[in-house]
């Protein structure tokens, strides 16, 4: 080989060519910050939640007892931003966590109470990573709800310490949206039969009429207490014909759920009013006879819009719910008020008793009234079996399933335990287990 | 001659039973693809064919199962409890009160009065841990096919322990026995005592006097069937096609 084809050759040696930057290529991220990412996330779980919400707002919309007058909740249902709220009611929100906290105080005080709650699939998604896996869905969904719409996260909050899950809640939304709204305590004894407990309980209340006066920045008249306390009062009146409805076949399940929902979206004497002339409506209209399928009552962990899930279900496998004990819906506040003494002291005494001894939460210690209820609702409602939805991670209704399960059988009562979450996965077996359960009522083999 | 067929839709296999009255023609299965329609139309077709017979010649049609709904064959749908109580009950001349049924996705425990009607029942919620789909991952994990699971387990020589149904964490656990080099024999031994062990828990403590009888498909393994006696105490019923009880049912449902 001569020099000469030595060099020819090496004009084909492999140049040298370093990969290390071929390695280095990357692709434009779409996401440039945390921040970007947080704002991207938070717009995908809105997508999702309105998906969420048109389906359950189609699925009502397509209810064989759809009827115009019932388009004032649809569209209650579809907005529920606080500002929305607020600038319907033309007052001030004050935002509640549970029940026991007397609405007649907010509503005397020129306030509009306003339940904070979430049932959506994609709020609780959204938090899931930030909390432990068994949390109450309803809180992780508010968690994320507080981020979606800062404007809720301002202002007043006012919480009992029923659960445990609420009392931790402000801790927990201080990693959300720290240093926004203030919250005032309302102190519940869990025991109802003991004196000192009720008597616990009505300073409890005293402190939040006082702390409603701070806040409006005046008196609470007693009038406008007596007037509140028979607002109240009318629309127990009317939730009472609403349940006849529903009774006796004229309201699904779906459509009183959902005005059930809607109660804190408006003022309270226009969502009165609303039921008031639905019920005349419904009365009006002769019974569709005798109630078809499967009578149950269901109780357990409450259901919010737009998580419809088990409202679906039931009506899909044909059981006719009848009547039920959730917190979301015959339970939104403990009945009306009866009251004999008018004085300032008299009326609110009177409060503290019904929020304190009308609440049948499973939070409480001594609640033997939860199963006498549900007794003495089958004799006015005559059904044959009762649903107990439990939502993963509501510790209270899930240990309390154990034992109602146990005493309605021994009163001859079947009995179905459902536990699930939000999200839909689980639908087919639920639906499974609810077509077999009627069928089980019905005796049909 | 005019027939009636059940069909059972369930999560891993279409199975359907064609039957005269109360006696059973014809039995066979499909594994679920895409499609559950047009593979439902031809197992029946096959049906038909083998017992010489035209589409004719089916007056009636029931589907249960997750698929039920999808199978436009079928006039008249009933739920997988109760189509399972009432193939069962009929198969056991009346005998059966506790039916577990291991499926695809599910586990069912059925008790039953003594005129065969649904008095109780459970359901695992969704989660696949001991059900087909356990088994299924176990035989993808150890190479090794279901239908040897029965004689493996039997080749067993030394208790171990699966401490998990949880599809995920028994994943996990497997993948670190194997590598402290446990037979597949003790792993699957061991994995029919924790399956048993999930349903002896669901099945809490209720009285299993009569003993129990188990159908769905993960019935015909012999070794979870023993694993399943040790575990509840009690003997342990099962058919000799037990995968086709619930699609019976489902023909029973549309009357006699």
């Amino acid at each position: 080989m001569t020099d000469r084809q030595v060099n020819d050759v090496s004009q084909f040696a492999v140049k040298s060519h370093d990969a290390t930057k071929d390695v280095q290529k990357t692709v434009t991220p779409r996401t440039s910050s945390p921040g970007d990412r947080r704002a991207r996330l938070l717009a995908k779980t809105q997508e999702r939640i309105a998906s969420e919400e048109k389906i359950v707002l189609d699925w009502l919309r397509n209810q064989p007892d759809y009827r115009p007058s019932l388009a004032y909740f649809l569209e209650l249902l579809s907005d529920r931003r606080i500002a929305a709220i607020e600038s319907r009611c033309q007052r001030k929100a004050i935002r509640l966590l549970c029940n026991q906290i007397p609405l007649e105080l907010i509503l005397a005080a020129g306030f509009q109470p306003f339940k904070v709650v979430s049932g959506s699939s994609a709020e609780a998604s959204y938090s899931a990573h930030n909390w432990p896996a068994l949390m109450c869905p309803l809180i992780k969904g508010i968690l994320t709800a507080l981020e979606l719409d800062p404007d809720l996260a301002q202002g007043a909050w006012v919480a009992p310490t029923s659960c445990d899950w609420v009392v931790k809640f402000w801790e927990a939304r201080q990693r959300v949206m720290a240093g926004t709204g203030q919250i005032q305590w309302l102190e519940l004894p869990h025991l109802k039969n003991r004196p000192e407990s009720q008597k616990r309980w009505l300073e409890e209340v005293r402190a939040f009429h006082r702390y409603l006066e701070k806040l409006k920045g005046g008196k609470i008249a007693r009038q406008a207490l007596i007037q509140s306390i028979e607002a109240i009062n009318r629309a127990w009146t009317a939730i009472i014909s609403l349940k006849k409805a529903r009774r006796d076949g004229r309201l699904s399940l779906g459509w009183f759920l959902a005005i059930m929902g809607a109660f804190f979206l408006d003022r309270l004497e226009r969502w009165t009013s609303q039921v008031e002339s639905l019920v005349l409506e419904l009365e009006r209209e002769p019974t569709g006879g005798e109630v078809f399928g499967a009578r149950v009552f269901l109780a357990g962990s409450p259901i919010f819009f737009p998580n419809f899930k088990a409202p679906i279900l039931l009506e899909t496998a044909g059981l006719k719910v009848v009547a039920d004990d959730l917190c979301s819906s015959e339970r939104i506040f403990p009945g009306g008020q009866v009251f004999e003494d008018v004085s300032e002291y008299g009326l609110l005494a009177s409060l503290a008793g019904r929020y304190h001894q009308g609440c049948l939460c499973p939070t409480f210690g001594d609640n033997e009234r939860r199963v006498n209820n549900i007794l003495s609702q089958r004799r006015e409602s005559s059904f044959q079996g009762v649903v107990f939805v439990v939502l993963k991670g509501c510790h209270p209704y899930d240990l309390e399933s154990t034992t109602i399960e146990e005493t309605l059988k021994n009163y001859g009562l079947r009995f179905l335990r459902l536990e699930t979450d939000y999200a839909p996965e689980d639908r087919q077996n639920l639906l499974t287990r609810l077509e077999a359960f009627g069928h089980s009522l019905s005796g049909v083999r | 001659m005019t027939i009636k067929a059940g069909f059972d839709l369930g999560s891993t296999a279409i199975k359907v039973v064609l039957a005269d009255g109360e006696k059973i023609l014809w039995s066979g299965k499909t594994p679920t693809a895409p499609g559950q329609l047009t593979l439902a139309q031809e197992l029946l077709g096959k049906g038909l064919a083998e017992l010489g017979l035209t589409a004719d010649s089916v007056s009636q049609v029931a589907a249960t199962g997750y698929g039920k709904r999808l199978c436009g064959l079928a006039e008249a749908q009933i739920d997988e409890i109760r189509a399972n109580s009432l193939g069962l009950f009929r198969l056991s001349e009346g005998r059966a009160r506790h039916i577990v049924n291991i499926g695809g996705q599910d586990i069912k425990l059925i008790r039953l009065d003594d005129r065969g009607l649904v008095s109780d029942f459970k359901m695992n919620d969704k989660c696949a841990a001991g059900t087909g789909r356990f088994f299924e991952l176990v035989a993808r994990l150890l190479d090794t096919p279901i239908t040897e699971f029965s004689r493996l387990s039997q080749e067993s020589t030394e208790n171990i322990t699966l401490n998990s149904t949880c599809v995920v964490f028994a994943e996990s656990e497997m993948v670190s026995l194997m590598a402290k080099g446990v037979g597949n024999s003790d792993i699957i031994k061991a994995l029919h005592a924790a399956v048993a062990r999930r349903v002896a828990a669901m099945m809490g403590r209720s009285d299993l006097g009569e003993g129990v009888w188990l159908d769905g498909g993960p019935a015909m393994n012999r070794a979870l069937v023993e694993a399943m006696e040790d575990e509840l105490m009690t003997d342990v019923f099962v058919l000799e096609k037990p995968q086709y009880t619930v699609a019976y049912g489902a023909v029973l449902s549309l009357g006699l």
